[in-house]
Parts: structure tokens; C-alpha cells; sequence
């Protein structure tokens, strides 16, 4: 099977060695420069599409609307996206951004622990395809499961999405926690779980399942990130420690916020986040944070 | 006679009706036909034109399930047919003896303990034989002929109080059975593709009132499967039946015999007769506009579709055209808000003692409410494909997206990829679309929006939206100042108006705030016995509150958040 890859970054080249290494034949399509690598490739996008049913998406989400319109993929093609947030623009998932750019319908979401250099030097990693197709999350688990990466089906596309949206925020924070003058293990621990509890307040409001969160998209992300040395995340929350606000997922998070807000769903900690990029003090916003009222451990 | 009675009584009364009026009757049509002028039907625009054999009907019904029984496995074909049993003697258990149904239940029992593969196939087989000979309608085009010729005029004697208008059907904005939308666009569609009308439903005169607008229209007729209830009557069963319903019994659950009603239906689609669904599959009991639709017969569009494009059909295309009926006054308001109240709606899917089973009511009805202007307002929406993707008013673009659209059910050679689970998924995208689509058709009518005007200031001032609660306070706190609501129904207005600009809504409203109340105060006047709302010196009195919800609910979709 020839499998199209949107993306000739480092995670699109990634997608195409787990593609060799499922035994199908990646051509992977780029806009500007030529990737430095040997995989199949060319920087004419519509015969990507052309050539291939399925079609993985290996651009971010601030890409992918011109990356779909450039590609023009058909009826006949399976998007599947692999990047991770909202679309910028409208804050709606990465899914609707490829069917209103095109007429693709048949759509899924790939996320997972995305460790880029790990997958190019040859470790094993895992992730999960969540689509409402059968004929999606198929086509994609043949694409690129095997020996180095296990994949797993779920039906569950706006949990997968939103875990997809949600991890940036909550690696950042993490970060930060741990990076924070005076808070220890303790508020790492506090924003991991109430993190995650938030997040599946979130998800049952949207229709998600919260279970998802427990799954490779959602904690298997979150760990994957603390345990990546120079996780780009993970290191913004180190500098909005230090008072740089000018890094990490800004945009993600206030369209998670406006989203909790449409639904009527508390997010403190994301709107803690939201705080921070507005110029609050990192300790004034743990202050206000440890200020609210007590209540029940909900999850 | 009770509502079981009654259904049991339809369960055989198309097949009665057959022999009691049927062949006298038929020649009678046949030859009073050849003497009206009724209008004939067209075999390019549809095909009721040209009725098949009722025989080779039924057995082609047959030897499509022969064939699924021969794809299934032995367990799944066991448990069908057992779930056929078990869901046919439990249905048996509350109605009337049917000694035929009976005796090959019998039949299949036998099989299912004893007998081999081909005895359960050929018990099974028996049953689906009795239920496709019940499913297949009568429709004869000579009946229709004269039908055409006489019954608009009798519908219209029949609905109205004032001889002068006898003849005033009319297709204007004002008319009494209001129709809008693109009625040429659609009439041009019937003549290239298979369409598939999918109205709101509010009332049992939704059927008659729609074959009216069809026929006003100049639209081809539809064939829809009618509730075996509306049988029940021998005469009207007839009738029903030889002017394009078929059967379709909500008592039977068998997953055996929904699957021979959608094989019928793709049968109907794929020989060019134009269908009607009710997506909501039942009348909306509390007056919203459907929000959630029932998926299994629309389900049958994307079959008949592929079974066209496997047969290289040039006129392998199934439009599904949104209807939004909106009436003035429903005649089965007071029994559907008290079933949507009593949380019984699943329990009474099917009301047989309703004000529609009520001759003197529905007179009373058709006499006071019928004959008003706008009483019913039928809109036609845009045309969507099997995906819920608007079809092109341009034919060369249409064209263009009917080629282009084979790529989502077809391979890169073209070929048809058959896959059931990918075309439950496109089958709830159109859900979506008409769910989208029917608010953006309705019509804001003066009873919808003084109600809803008054339900709103009787919520502030009792600081409650519980509808519950509203619903048992006392009649001194449902008496509310005239100005206040006349302030509300303002703003409410300019909020219509809003939208109507933008043209996302339909309007039959006089000029003011005032001047709908006013004529809201005369229709609820006009027919139910305790008002959803009246006029009482310089108040407003909401003398039945479930009646004032009823009507209010009509717009609750303008309250519906946009967010994803």
C-alpha cells in the first residue's frame, strides 16, 4: 500500500520509516525545500493524494487548513490527522479543519507519545488511531503497525482530539510546576491529576469518553512528555517559570478555555495558564489557584 | 373499541380491504377515470407510473432474504429468526388470535428445535413472505387519476367552513396551506433522480396535508409507509393504499421485519418511486422541531444508491428534500404535550386514542382552524444528497458532483466498495443535515411566538425555567401584564426579524408585536377547549400552561447554543 504523508518535517519522516517498517511504501509530500532524507517524496501535493487512499497529516495545526487546501484530497481519500491542538483560527478540532477544506469525510486523529528522534533512531513506540470508520482506523493500522510501533484502535475521535489538545497544555504545566520557586513535588503531583480530572470534565461535556484520558493519547502523551529530555512543552513551562511568556501552547489553551466556557465546565488550571500569557505573575496565579474552596475529588 | 382492538383490526385490514371494496371498486375507478379529467402520471418522473406485478413483487422480496439467510452464518441466522419468534408471539400475546401468522410461527418453532439449516431458512422464509404480502401497497394509477380529479376539491370541502373558498387551494404566501421554497427546482430534480421527502412531524394530518401541497405543487406523487393503525378503517385503509402508502406496522419489533420493510423501501427507490419518511419517526410530542432522527429507513437512500451505481444507472441519484410543516394550531396538541410530559412517549409510540380517532373533533378542527389563513405552512428546504451535502441548483455542477461524489462509496476503478458500517456513519451525517436544515425552514407563525413571549415573562416572574414547576403554579400567578408580554413579544420579533433577514427563518406574521398577539388571541380562541392563552381586560391569562409550552416549544431551537 502507498501511504501519503502531508509533512516532510521530522515527524512526517518518522511516519514514513514506521511505514517502511509495516512493509508498505510511504511518499510523503513537502512545500518548500526538499526534506534531507531519501524517502519517496515530491513537493507536488495533489499527486500524493492522487496516489494514495489514505493520507496522514504531519503538519501542525496552524498548518494543516493551507496544508489540505494545497493537497486537495477527494472523496475517495482517508485523512488521518497526526498533529496535536485546535485549529487556530476557529479553535473547532483538527478533523473539521480537513473536511471544510476539502471533501474528505472519511477523517481520524493519530496521537500518542510522539518522541520524533526516538522513532528516526529506531525505538519502539505506540499510538492510537480514533475514528468513527472502521475503514479509517484499518487503513491506518496496517499503514503502520509493526514490530517498532504498536498501534490502537479507538472510535472515540473527539477524545483522542481533545487528549490531542489538552497534553500541551498540561506538559507545559507540569513544567512549570516543577520549575517554580518554592513548589515542589507536591504541585506537580496536584496539577498531574487535577489536571487530568479537568480534562475529563471537559471530555464528558463534549461527548468525549474521559476514559480515553487514560489511554496512550492522554496519559501515555503526558509521561512521554516529563520524560523527554528538551520536550518542547516541558521546557516552555520552564520559561514561563522564569517569566518568558513568549513560548508554549498560548493559542491551544485559550480556545480550551473558551470550549470549557461555551460548556460550562471549570478548567482552573488552563485558565491559570490562560493567566499567565496575560501577564499575571506565575505565583499570584498558583496563589489564586490554592485560594479556591474546597471540594470533592471529582474525576 | 380499544387501541389494541383497533390495531389488530388494521393488522389485517389491507388485506381485507382488498376483496371488500377492492376489485368492484378498482373497475368503478377505472372506468370513471376514463370519463374525468384527472391528471396522469408521467413514467419519466415516476414509478408509480408503471406498478409491477403485486406477485413478482413479493417474491423478489422472498429471494432477496433467501439470500441474506445464505450469507449468514448458522448462529446469526438462528438468532434472527429466534428474535423473530420470540418479538412475533409476544406481539401475539396482545393482540387478536391471527391463526396464519400463528401456524407458520408454529412452523418456525419446529425448525428451530429439530429442523435442519433448509427448514429454518424455509420457515423463515414463510414469515417474510406474510410480511411482504402486508408491506406492498395497492397504488393503481387509474384510482389516482380520479383521486387527483375529485379530492383536492373534497379535502377542501371537507376542511372548510365557508362555501365561497371551496375552491381556493392555493399556492400564494396567504393561502390557507401555505407551500414555499423552490418548487420548481425540486419538480425539475423529480425528473433526473430518485427523491426522497423528509418532513417534520407534528400531526396525523401531516400525510394528507403533504400529498395536498404535492399535488399543488405539481409534483409527482410519494409513496410513504403509513402505520398500520391508519388502516384500521377499511375504506380510508383502501384509499391509502391505492394512492401510494404502504405498510408499515410499529407493533412488529423482529429485526427480521425491519429489514424486509428497508429492503421494500430500497425496492421502491430503485424503481423511481419517490418516498416520504418521517425521520422523527413519530409525531414530536412536545411540538420541537426534531432534533434526533431514526436512522434505519433514511439508511435506505445510500443502499438504493449504490445498487443504481452497480447497475450503471443514469439516474442512479436519491435527493432527500427537507419539509418543515408548521401549523397554526395542532389538532392533537393537548393529548401530545400531556404524553411528552408524562415521559410515556416511548410507551405510547403509537397513540390510537388521540383527537385524530375523533370524528366530531377533527371536524370541529378542520371547520375553525383549517379554513384560517397560514393555517399550515409547508416549506420546502434545499435538496441534500445521501451525505447531507447540498445539491446544486446548476444541472452542469450537478452533474459535476454526481460523478465526483461516486468517490466516496466507489474504489479508484470505480467500483462500488460495499461497507455497512461506513454507511451508518454517512447516514448520520444526514441526520445532521436535516436536523441542521428543518429550523432554517420553519415558519415563525403568531400562536408560536405569543407563546413563547408569554412563556418567557411567566419564567422571570416566577424565576424558574423548570417547565414542571411553571406548569402546576397556581392561575393567579399565570395572569401576566398585557404590556409586559406585548414588550417581550417585541423583542422577540426584532430577534425573528433578525433572522429572516439573514435568511435563516420563515415568517407569516402581521406587522407588530401587537398585532400578533392579537391574532394569536383569536386562533387559541378558535378550538381548544382550555387556552393556551386569553385576553383578560389589561392582562393575559395563560389558562392551560402545558398548552402555552406546547406552542412555545415550536421556536425553542432559537435558544439552540452554536458552539460545536
Amino acid at each position: 500500500m502507498k501511504v501519503g504523508i502531508l509533512g516532510g518535517g521530522a515527524w512526517g519522516q518518522a511516519l514514513g520509516r514506521l511505514v517502511i517498517a509495516a512493509g508498505h511504501e510511504p511518499y510523503i509530500a513537502y512545500r518548500d525545500q526538499k526534506p534531507p532524507h531519501l524517502l519517496p517524496s515530491t513537493n507536488d501535493p495533489p499527486k500524493v493524494a492522487e496516489a494514495c487512499d489514505l493520507l496522514i497529516a504531519a503538519v501542525s495545526a496552524r498548518e494543516l487548513r493551507s496544508a489540505i487546501a494545497m493537497t486537495r484530497p477527494g472523496p475517495r481519500n482517508r485523512v488521518v490527522v497526526a498533529g496535536r491542538g485546535l485549529d487556530p483560527g476557529s479553535g473547532r478540532w483538527l478533523t473539521d479543519v480537513v473536511e471544510s477544506a476539502s471533501d474528505v469525510i472519511r477523517t481520524g486523529a493519530l496521537a500518542g507519545p510522539a518522541p520524533t528522534h526516538e522513532i528516526l533512531n529506531g525505538a519502539l513506540c505506540a499510538g492510537v488511531v480514533a475514528s468513527p470508520y472502521d475503514d479509517v482506523r484499518s487503513l491506518l493500522t496496517e499503514a503502520l503497525h509493526s514490530s517498532r510501533y504498536r498501534v490502537y484502535e479507538s472510535r472515540d475521535l473527539v477524545g483522542v482530539q481533545l487528549a490531542g489538545a489538552v497534553i500541551p497544555v498540561l506538559a507545559t504545566l507540569t513544567g512549570l510546576a516543577q520549575n517554580l520557586q518554592g513548589a515542589g513535588v507536591g504541585v506537580h503531583a496536584l496539577v498531574l491529576t487535577r489536571g487530568l480530572a479537568e480534562a475529563a470534565r471537559l471530555a464528558r461535556a463534549v461527548g468525549a469518553d474521559p476514559v480515553t484520558f487514560r489511554g496512550l493519547a492522554g496519559v501515555g502523551d503526558l509521561v512521554a512528555a516529563q520524560a523527554q529530555p528538551g520536550h518542547p512543552y516541558y521546557d516552555a513551562g520552564k520559561s514561563l517559570a522564569s517569566g518568558d511568556t513568549s513560548v508554549g501552547p498560548e493559542m491551544v489553551a485559550r480556545a480550551l478555555g473558551q470550549l470549557a466556557r461555551r460548556h460550562g465546565v471549570e478548567m482552573p488550571l488552563t485558565e491559570g495558564l490562560v493567566a499567565l500569557y496575560e501577564g499575571v505573575a506565575p505565583v499570584e496565579v498558583v496563589q489564586r489557584l490554592m485560594a479556591r474552596p474546597a471540594t470533592a475529588e471529582e474525576h | 373499541m380499544s387501541p389494541r382492538r383497533k390495531a389488530s383490526l388494521g393488522s389485517r385490514a389491507a388485506e381485507r380491504a382488498g376483496p371488500w371494496v377492492g376489485r368492484g371498486a378498482s373497475r368503478l375507478m377505472g372506468g370513471i377515470a376514463s370519463r374525468m379529467s384527472g391528471r396522469d402520471l408521467d413514467p419519466a418522473r415516476t414509478g408509480l407510473a408503471r406498478p409491477k406485478p403485486r406477485k413478482l413483487v413479493n417474491d423478489g422480496m422472498v429471494e432477496r432474504s433467501r439470500a441474506r439467510f445464505a450469507a449468514m452464518s448458522d448462529r446469526a441466522l438462528t438468532d434472527a429468526l429466534e428474535d423473530a419468534l420470540y418479538q412475533e408471539r409476544k406481539r401475539l400475546q396482545r393482540a387478536p388470535p391471527e391463526p396464519d401468522v400463528d401456524a407458520v410461527l408454529e412452523d418456525l418453532a419446529r425448525a428451530l428445535v429439530r429442523g435442519d439449516r433448509e427448514a429454518k431458512e424455509l420457515a423463515g422464509l414463510r414469515l417474510v413472505s406474510l410480511w411482504a404480502e402486508e408491506v406492498h401497497g395497492h397504488f393503481d394509477p387509474s384510482v389516482y387519476k380520479v383521486a387527483t380529479r375529485f379530492l383536492p376539491r373534497a379535502l377542501t370541502g371537507l376542511l372548510s367552513g365557508r362555501p365561497d373558498r371551496l375552491r381556493d387551494w392555493e399556492l400564494s404566501k396567504s393561502g390557507r396551506l401555505a407551500v414555499r421554497g423552490d418548487i420548481g427546482w425540486i419538480e425539475e430534480l423529480s425528473r433526473e433522480a430518485t427523491l426522497v421527502l423528509v418532513p417534520t412531524h407534528v400531526s396525523n394530518l401531516d400525510s394528507p396535508l403533504i400529498g395536498l401541497a404535492l399535488y399543488l405543487a405539481g409534483l409527482p406523487p410519494f409513496t410513504y409507509g403509513a402505520g398500520l393503525n391508519l388502516f384500521s378503517n377499511p375504506v380510508v385503509g383502501w384509499w391509502l393504499g391505492r394512492l401510494g402508502a404502504y405498510t408499515v406496522d410499529r407493533t412488529k419489533r423482529a429485526r427480521l421485519y425491519k429489514e424486509v420493510l428497508k429492503d421494500y423501501s430500497v425496492r421502491c427507490l430503485t424503481t423511481r418511486h419517490h418516498s416520504l419518511f418521517f425521520p422523527g419517526g413519530t409525531r414530536s410530542r412536545s411540538h420541537e422541531i426534531e432534533t434526533h432522527v431514526k436512522k434505519g429507513l433514511m439508511g435506505t437512500g445510500i443502499e438504493a444508491w449504490q445498487e443504481m451505481l452497480e447497475a450503471g444507472r443514469k439516474d442512479s441519484e436519491v435527493y432527500f428534500v427537507p419539509l418543515t410543516l408548521s401549523f397554526t394550531l395542532v389538532l392533537e396538541a393537548a393529548t401530545l404535550i400531556q404524553d411528552h410530559l408524562a415521559e410515556a412517549g416511548k410507551q405510547r409510540y403509537i397513540i390510537t386514542d388521540d383527537e385524530f380517532a375523533q370524528p366530531r373533533v377533527l371536524a370541529a378542527f378542520a371547520r375553525r382552524v383549517l379554513d384560517l389563513d397560514a393555517a399550515c405552512v409547508a416549506h420546502f428546504g434545499t435538496p441534500v444528497d445521501c451525505l447531507g451535502h447540498a445539491v446544486s441548483r446548476d444541472p452542469v455542477e450537478r452533474a459535476e458532483q454526481a460523478a465526483h461524489r461516486r468517490g466516496y462509496v466507489c474504489d479508484r476503478d470505480g467500483t462500488v466498495q460495499r461497507d455497512e458500517q461506513r454507511d451508518r456513519e454517512y447516514t448520520n451525517r444526514l441526520g445532521d443535515a436535516l436536523v441542521d436544515a428543518w429550523p432554517r425552514h420553519a415558519d415563525v407563525l403568531s400562536t408560536h411566538l405569543a407563546a413563547r413571549a408569554a412563556w418567557r415573562v411567566y419564567a422571570r416572574r416566577e424565576g424558574t425555567t423548570d417547565p414542571f414547576r411553571l406548569i402546576q403554579q397556581t392561575a393567579g400567578k399565570r395572569r401576566l401584564p398585557r404590556a409586559e408580554v406585548e414588550e417581550e413579544l417585541a423583542r422577540e420579533l426584532a430577534r425573528v426579524d433578525e433572522k429572516v433577514q439573514a435568511g435563516e427563518l420563515g415568517t407569516l406574521l402581521p406587522g407588530t408585536a401587537g398585532d400578533v398577539l392579537a391574532e394569536a388571541l383569536d386562533r387559541f380562541g378558535r378550538y381548544h377547549r382550555s387556552l393556551a392563552l386569553e385576553a383578560q381586560g389589561s392582562e393575559l391569562f395563560i389558562g392551560d400552561p402545558t398548552l402555552c409550552l406546547y406552542y412555545q416549544n415550536r421556536l425553542s431551537f432559537l435558544d439552540r447554543s452554536e458552539a460545536p
